[in-house]
């Protein structure tokens, strides 16, 4: 559905100037279909990007904002970041009325200038200058425009026009002119549902979108990248801070990186060379001389953010990395890849997008992506990956915050890329296996067993590991939150890296677990793992959703009830299956007063959908309900 | 020569029989040694030494300068505690560029323990990083290298301030303290009011040293012949000095319900009180209520705000004329003001915008609309006065300070007593002040010098009150109906959260917090009125409410309304609970029981209370025919609930849990 204007490019590409002069601001210009459901509406937002050389790229933005209500207050803040090598050529701040008058402009003393680090990192160059607006009277249009004169190429800006819920856009456009023998690529993702205007040239890129309603989040949606237009836009030829480099494809590109990221970054004192030569001693499994380095720099490592040099894309020196014992992903990637060279062991830096919500490297698209590395270990077998800044994890652990995506693997001899690994649903393993008795006053008297796998596992130990007596206790008391008047006699947890296993023990007693009605008594049957939270209920869904990992949770529970009293009722077994998943409760008698309660809940990952959504939170509703019965008993 | 030498080895040798050595780099094997903290074995890392001098040293052409030393030993026991070796020090710079604080003597060392011997690794000078917050504040930070577990980390520093601010003397941290020595050297021209705050108490020893500045002048005299002379002279002073030797400080650690953690942390605060240059006369800062009231006022900003407006007169007269009742013009300007100006989320006591501008432009920090509104009230002929406060995330005020206050509000004196207005909230209303404000205890200053304390606190509870019908189905199915009123502080405090959102998203988070109903027919009345109580309104139904196991029905009497989660699950405290003002919650259930269905059993009354008429729980299900009546009454009169009562309020909490666990049980009598 994409639609060619014929339109000459230099025509196009200042038009946008003119907007500022003669534009209406007014309220009532908005089409109606835009105002509905948006908080806010992108009156225009024109981006033009002139690459006057392989080291000089100057960018405008401007962008008209109305705000029509206080929810669509984001807009309120603007925010520009610079460094040494991005500088801020000029910045026009003007807030207008409803009527489209102009109600401020904004003096340059009233931006102020902050560093654009956040707290989690102890040093970074990059700064930011800074307006917030305070609004006084709803709607509002809040316009800004800058400039930006840079020299690195290498990140050319992408055009996102629609990048937040619940704003609609009237127009954006996105123009592009590159000097002469600077070839331009780009590339369009989800272009198909929506009408944009393009016009192309070996040099030049012009594109407009207008008119597009506000989109609303919901549940299990995917991210707005994944269902919006994004245009990812590059250079064959480009500079970083100063490196210059050229490439046609990944492969050339990845030997660019690796070239600029080795340059003086691999050494290491000969007396480390012999010290982990030394641990290695004897030992001739290469995966198992890479589990003793691994250990090693977990041993004498912690993850602290530096961001400088290369726009915070250099490792520190693997030298310095040993001196120090600290760096930030690659700094310590870099540090364990040298360090498995010196001991014979071939590994490879490798570009990822890392969060729960996978993302892939864009394999069509060769440009510098990804916010994390980690290292490539090929073997004969299969590609083992090594999460270099935790100090707990397992050898070859990744779970969700890197796994099943496209990854740039940088090899000397180029760029590469590959999938890591998938976990299934049967990988993200907990099993519950315990037993509870019931006494006639209704206290319970429980111990419990609980480890877990994939990324059930990294759940609990980033929860629990390293947590003192206290501060178990209280996170104990929140899983079991359900279940008043805990008192915990044993709690012990334990992270067993061996078996790529998250090991907990806990022992407690709860007065008033059962409740009395009357004659009557009332006992949870699930006292371990109730599930009881179902995925929020949407009238009209519009977006596809999606269950992004599957998991499957196993328990076995032996309960003995007061024998003083006499059993009215246990629940029966119960099979849900669905599309989703299944789930699976037993309970078996073994005599009067015990029993054998088994219970399984396996959740599939996938993509559904929109008119699927009810049929999902039906089987999660059912689930809830199950997990919620009750034995009854009476007195005799 | 080998006297000397013998009288040495002698020296070290008693040196390494003492346990411990505070003297920078005398890390000794024992103390890496250590595997855990024998008086806190949960501890991640120790304090094992902080030393800390702050003096004045003259500069000549510069004044007074004050220096503050600082040396630090931390041990640290795991990778837990790997924090306690980053570092910060923030620096103040003063904006106009006339000074700023300086870092100097930056020395710093990780220690570990290899093969048997102690092995340093130094902070190299490119490993501190210097970042400018803002244009007031500058951060120095490092981190040490080379940590492993059991590691002891020492640094120590210079800080050089061309300005009069001691900064405050910390005793409490999140990990225990184990020794610690602190001196504080003031010369007798500048006094500091100082101020003990926290659980864990310390005083200084204080003692008067005499010192000497001396001041070499050059003089030139002009004539025929230009001659330069030198001349020196000095002056003798007194100086106080401070000193603190504290020992074995426990952690400070965060508990739930607490309003800001800092107000607990065991601190000395130093505010500069008064300069006595010699042969001139002594000038106050603060130090009683009444220097507070008139270094605010000698701020002639703060009086002319309030007293010398006219800029408002207009809009004055417009409101005032359909207004009545003094309650009615209160009303009348509290809005107008509201209206007017908008917060800029600043706080302060002083004006940022002035009165005046912030009215023209609509925008202002606290000072700038409350002072408009003390003015426009006196204007209007009341006796309105600003009341300073401090507000939640600021601490706690104890003391005649200045720096104890961030914010001001207004107050009019009427006959009943006192009206507390703070305009920078939309749906605050006269005598509801938001959460923020409620903070023991404002001051409230008048012109004359005057002043005095002031209750922020709402006598007012912050209510809920809920009335419900449903009716259930042979299948256990509910519908109903639903109507919660919100007043006092909790109206304001939906009208600032969810009132903004759109009812489809209300809806949705009522769905999620009571998982199981679904809603229709939803309404919100008075969204925007607050002198209202503000009315949601919905009808539901549920599938799950109940659990029907056979032919008997098993249903909770307060429905999805119930408190079946303690709050209070820690097994002790050591702080006050903090509600913020006193609660109220009503429960009202009207229930239709299925046809063909009998009730088998309902719950027994329950009626408790905490001593000291604290709190009070009544909760009673009555059955007449096919209708169950539940009400339930909850009631705390107090926002602060002191800690040593609170096993007596967990215990009030778990039986109302308990009670509400309890089920109607209802079962099949005849078939339809």
């Amino acid at each position: 559905m994409i639609r060619i204007i014929k339109t000459p490019i230099i025509f196009l590409l200042f038009s946008t100037l003119l907007y500022s002069q003669d534009y209406s601001f007014s309220v009532s210009k908005i089409p109606e279909n835009l105002t509905s459901n948006a908080n806010s509406v992108i009156r225009f937002q024109d981006i033009s990007i002139e690459i006057q050389a392989q080291d000089k790229m100057i960018f405008k933005v401007k962008t008209a904002v109305t705000v029509l209500n206080k929810l669509g207050d984001q807009h309120k803040y603007i925010s520009v970041d610079f460094d040494k090598n991005q500088k801020i050529k000029e910045i026009k701040t003007l807030v207008y009325d409803a009527f489209g008058n102009e109600i401020e402009k904004v003096k340059s003393k009233e931006y102020e200038e902050v560093s654009a680090v956040d707290g989690s990192t102890l040093y970074g160059d990059s700064k930011v200058l800074y307006y917030r607006y305070v609004p006084t009277v709803y709607p509002y249009t809040i316009y800004s425009e800058y400039e930006i004169e840079t020299i690195n190429t290498g990140f050319v800006p992408d055009w996102r026009p629609i990048s937040s819920y619940l704003t609609a856009v009237e127009s954006s456009t996105y123009n592009l002119v590159s000097a002469e023998g600077l070839k331009v690529r780009f590339k369009e993702k989800n272009f198909e549902d929506y009408t944009i205007e393009k016009e192309t040239s070996e040099t030049s890129l012009s594109f407009k979108i207008e008119n597009i309603p506000a989109i609303k989040r919901e549940p299990y949606s995917p991210r707005l990248a994944e269902i919006t237009p994004v245009l990812i836009t590059g250079l064959y030829k480009f500079n970083l801070e100063g490196i210059k480099g050229e490439a046609a494809n990944w492969s050339e590109f990845g030997k660019w990186q690796y070239d600029y990221l080795k340059a003086g970054n691999d050494h290491l004192l000969a007396s480390t060379k012999m010290e982990v030569s030394k641990l290695v001693e004897g030992i001739n499994d290469p995966i198992e001389k890479a589990k003793i380095i691994y250990k090693y720099v977990q041993d004498r490592t912690r993850y602290i953010s530096v961001q400088v040099g290369i726009g915070g894309w250099m490792p520190i020196p693997a030298d310095v990395v040993h001196r120090l014992g600290y760096g930030d992903c690659k700094g310590l990637t870099n540090y364990t890849k040298t360090l498995l060279d010196a001991v014979g062991i071939e590994s490879y830096y490798t570009v990822i997008w890392a969060g729960d919500n996978s993302k892939d490297i864009d394999k069509d698209f060769f440009s510098m992506q990804g916010n994390h590395i980690i290292l490539n270990l090929p073997t004969e077998k299969e590609d083992i990956w090594l999460e270099c800044t935790n100090q707990k994890v397992p050898f070859g652990y990744l779970g969700d915050f890197t796994d099943d995506r496209d990854a740039l693997v940088i090899t000397p001899n180029g760029g590469i890329i590959k999938h890591t690994q998938r976990y299934a649903p049967e990988d993200n393993y907990q099993h519950t296996k315990g037993s509870f008795e019931i006494d006639a006053n209704g206290t319970i008297k429980a111990q419990v067993k609980i480890n877990s796998k994939g990324t059930q596992y990294m759940d609990n130990l980033l929860r629990n590991d390293g947590e003192s007596q206290q501060e178990l206790e209280n996170l104990f008391k929140e899983y079991l939150s359900y279940i008043n008047n805990i008192k915990f006699s044993k709690i012990e947890v334990f992270n067993n890296r061996e078996a790529m296993a998250f090991e907990e023990e806990i022992e407690f007693s709860a007065t008033n677990y059962a409740t009395t009605s009357g004659s009557e008594m009332l006992i949870p049957i699930n006292a371990f793992n109730r599930n009881s939270a179902i995925p929020n209920r949407v009238r009209n869904r519009k977006l596809p959703f999606e269950i992004s990992h599957g998991y499957v949770d196993v328990d076995e529970i032996e309960i003995t009830l007061p024998s003083t009293l006499q059993v009215v009722y246990v629940p029966e077994n119960k099979l849900i299956e669905s599309d989703y998943g299944e789930y699976i409760v037993e309970v078996s008698k073994i005599d009067e007063y015990n029993y054998l309660y088994k219970r399984t809940i396996r959740i599939e990952e996938g993509k559904h959908p929109k008119e699927d959504y009810d049929l999902y939170r039906t089987f999660r509703k059912n689930i809830r309900k199950y997990d919620n019965s009750k034995i009854v008993l009476k007195s005799k | 020569m080998k006297k000397v030498l013998f009288t040495l080895i002698l020296a070290l040798v008693a040196n390494s029989l003492m346990a411990q050595d505070y003297k920078f780099g005398k890390v000794s094997k024992e103390e890496l040694e250590e595997q855990f903290y024998a008086k806190d074995s949960s501890a991640n890392a120790v304090i094992l030494y902080k030393n800390r001098k702050t003096d004045f040293r003259y500069m000549q052409g510069e004044g007074f300068q004050v220096i503050t030393e600082v040396h630090e030993r931390i041990k640290i026991y795991n990778s837990e505690g790997y924090d306690w070796a980053t570092k910060e020090i923030d620096l103040y710079q003063s904006s106009s560029g006339s000074g700023r604080e300086e870092v100097a003597g930056l020395k710093a060392v990780t220690y570990n323990l290899e093969g048997g011997k102690v092995l340093k690794s130094n902070l190299e000078k490119n490993e501190i990083f210097k970042d400018e917050k803002n244009k007031y504040w500058i951060e120095e930070k490092f981190t040490m290298p080379n940590l492993k577990e059991g590691c002891i980390v020492e640094w120590k520093y210079k800080i050089n301030s061309p300005f009069r601010s001691i900064e405050d003397v910390q005793f409490q941290y999140a990990i225990p303290v184990k020794k610690m020595n602190i001196k504080i050297e003031t010369p007798e021209y500048f006094v500091y009011k100082k101020r003990s705050k926290g659980y864990f108490r310390a005083y200084p020893k204080v003692e008067k040293k005499h010192e000497k500045i001396t001041i070499n002048t050059k003089n030139r005299s002009s004539g025929d012949i230009v001659r330069t002379t030198y001349s020196s002279s000095s002056i003798d002073y007194v100086s106080t000095v401070e000193t603190y030797d504290i020992t074995d400080v426990p952690a400070l650690l965060e508990e739930p319900y607490v309003n800001n953690i800092d107000n607990y942390r065991s601190m000395m605060e130093y505010e500069f009180s008064e300069l006595h240059w010699p042969n001139e006369p002594i000038e106050y800062f603060s130090n009683t209520w009444e220097d507070v009231t008139k270094t605010i006022y000698r701020d002639s900003d703060f009086s002319d705000q309030i007293y010398k407006s006219n800029h408002f007169e207009v809009d004055l007269a417009l409101v005032l004329a359909s207004a009545k009742t003094e309650a009615e013009k209160i009303t009348a300007i509290f809005e107008l003001i509201k209206h007017k100006i908008k917060w800029n989320d600043y706080t302060g006591i002083t004006t940022f915008n002035g009165t005046k501008k912030a009215y023209k432009e609509g925008v202002g920090n606290a000072a700038d609309i409350n002072l408009n509104l003390v003015s426009m009230l006196n204007s209007a002929g009341f006796n309105a006065n600003p009341v300073i406060i401090s507000t939640r995330s600021h601490g706690i005020p104890l003391y005649p300070t200045l720096n104890g206050f961030n914010f001001v509000i207004a107050a009019v004196e009427l006959e009943g007593g006192l009206v507390l207005l703070d305009a920078t909230d939309t749906y605050s209303t006269p005598n509801n002040l938001p959460l923020r404000d409620l903070n023991w205890n404002g001051r409230l200053i008048r012109k004359d010098g005057s002043s005095e304390s002031v209750n922020l606190i709402p006598t007012e509870p912050s209510t809920e009150s809920v009335y419900m019908m449903v009716s259930f189905d042979e299948e256990g199915e509910a519908t109903g109906m639903y109507r919660k009123s919100y007043y006092n502080l909790n109206a304001q405090n939906y009208r600032n959260k969810k009132g903004k959102l759109k009812d489809e998203d209300i809806i949705a988070k009522i769905e999620a917090q009571n998982s199981g109903i679904e809603i229709g027919d939803f309404k919100i009345q008075n969204k925007e009125n607050s002198y209202k109580p503000l009315v949601e309104m919905y009808k539901f139904n549920s599938e799950s409410m109940v659990d029907k196991i056979g032919n008997k029905i098993y249903l909770n009497p307060l429905l999805f309304n119930a408190t079946t989660v303690n709050p209070f699950k820690l097994e002790n405290r050591e702080y006050p609970i903090d509600f913020g003002t006193p609660i109220s919650e009503k429960n009202n259930i009207v229930i239709t029981i299925p046809e063909g269905y009998s009730v088998v059993s309902i719950p027994e009354v329950l009626k408790i209370g905490l001593s000291n008429n604290f709190g009070i729980y009544t909760y009673k299900v009555i059955n007449k025919g096919n209708k169950i009546m539940v009400q339930s009454n909850l009631k705390i009169n107090t926002a602060i609930f002191p800690a040593q009562n609170y096993q007596e309020i967990k215990e009030f909490y778990s039986l109302i849990v308990n009670k509400n666990l309890e089920k109607i049980v209802l079962e099949k009598t005849t078939t339809l």
